[in-house]
């Protein structure tokens, strides 16, 4: 029996400029222009969003899961790990360092 | 613009008044007999991802209507629930193009592209309009034409040159739907003082843009527009096609059980 299915493409998706685009499912349509117009309500009906990627399912080079040995560490390397190194969630603007400085202080 | 700013729904006078009423129930009616139409192919559209759109855009012309009806309830006129349940098919203002049964999906998505390029013909002049409150709305409710817009644009493109059946059946569906798609333009006795006033533009000025705006997509699809399309007209004085009535039966028929319920 033959495939009648569209094509598959991988939907990703940002909730606000400056933000990572992340994956959110994917989406079977005729072509990229449809594919965006049907992932638009597929995925961002229930969350705030400003904008869409598609990207053909094909397109993508994936590492096979038999493989997944090459992942492993033959040794230690826990200090590779980044919660390691403490980052703060957001970057503090000059003005609020100084205040907090001389709040501390 | 040296026509007068109408602040608020209040600001108008009698004569005017009128007919914003009227153009706010052709432009309420128009949207919530569409969205029904269109929330017929809930469950049934061709795929998942295309049953989730049209039927999301359902909704949102639902939401549209539900807007200008509480307009209509600020001038005066019944409360939003009463206006879409508890009228009759006369009573109602809408074109015939939104009353024809859904068809085939090639019927749908064309008649969605027909009725969303002339959605966004009429907000994108309300855009300008003295009507502030008919300014304000337009301009939150655009985006979501914007989109209505691609969506069908983009379905007529690919249906129009898809498969010899795909063909077939959009030129079929257009030799039905222009004509009626031409009566959204039905000029009425409100268009000179609507236009005067700076409120709306005159009926054949929004045909002449929505003719421009769809003649180059229908072109690029193949598609043909019969010579002899003649302007079905009659929905903006109540006149309209028997499938109505089974709409309005079926779209009614709860509330219609006990029409003072409360939900």
């Amino acid at each position: 029996m033959t495939d009648t299915q569209w094509k598959v493409f991988e939907v990703f998706h940002q909730q606000a400029r400056g933000e990572p685009h992340v994956h959110v499912g994917s989406i079977h349509a005729p072509d990229a222009e449809m594919a965006l117009i049907l992932a638009k309500e597929q995925y961002s009906r229930r969350q705030a969003c400003v904008n869409l990627w598609v990207v053909p399912a094909e397109a993508i080079l994936a590492t096979a899961y038999e493989n997944d040995d090459i992942f492993e560490r033959a040794t230690d390397k826990s200090y590779r790990e980044s919660w390691g190194y403490k980052t703060p969630k957001t970057i503090t603007t000059s003005d609020e360092a100084t205040k907090r400085r001389s709040d501390e202080g | 613009m040296d026509t007068k700013a109408f602040q608020s729904l209040d600001c108008l006078p009698g004569t005017l008044r009128e007919a914003v009423i009227n153009l706010l129930y052709r432009l309420a009616d128009d949207e919530l007999v569409i969205g029904h139409r269109n929330s017929e192919w809930t469950g049934h559209a061709p795929i998942l991802e295309a049953d989730i759109a049209f039927s999301s855009m359902a909704q949102d012309e639902m939401g549209h209507a539900q807007a200008y009806y509480q307009m209509l309830h600020q001038l005066g006129e019944a409360d939003p629930d009463t206006l879409a349940f508890g009228r009759k098919p006369r009573e109602f203002r809408c074109a015939a193009l939104v009353c024809l049964p859904k068809g085939d999906w090639a019927f749908s998505v064309l008649r969605q592209f027909l009725y969303d390029a002339a959605e966004t013909v009429r907000l994108t002049a309300f855009v300008e309009s003295t009507l502030v409150p008919l300014a304000q709305l337009a301009t939150k409710l655009r985006g979501e034409e914007k989109y209505h817009l691609m969506h069908g644009r983009s379905w007529v493109l690919k249906l129009g040159v898809g498969t010899e059946e795909s063909r077939g059946r959009m030129q079929a569906a257009l030799d039905v739907a222009y004509s009626c798609a031409l009566g959204l333009f039905e000029p009425t006795e409100f268009d000179e003082p609507l236009a005067q006033a700076g409120i709306a533009p005159r009926e054949s000025e929004l045909r002449r843009q929505w003719e421009s705006a769809v003649a180059p997509v229908l072109a690029d699809a193949g598609l043909h527009v019969s010579e002899a399309a003649k302007p079905v007209y009659g929905g903006r004085v109540g006149r309209h096609p028997e499938a109505l009535k089974q709409l309005l039966d079926q779209l009614q028929l709860v509330y219609n059980i006990d029409p003072t319920a409360k939900w």
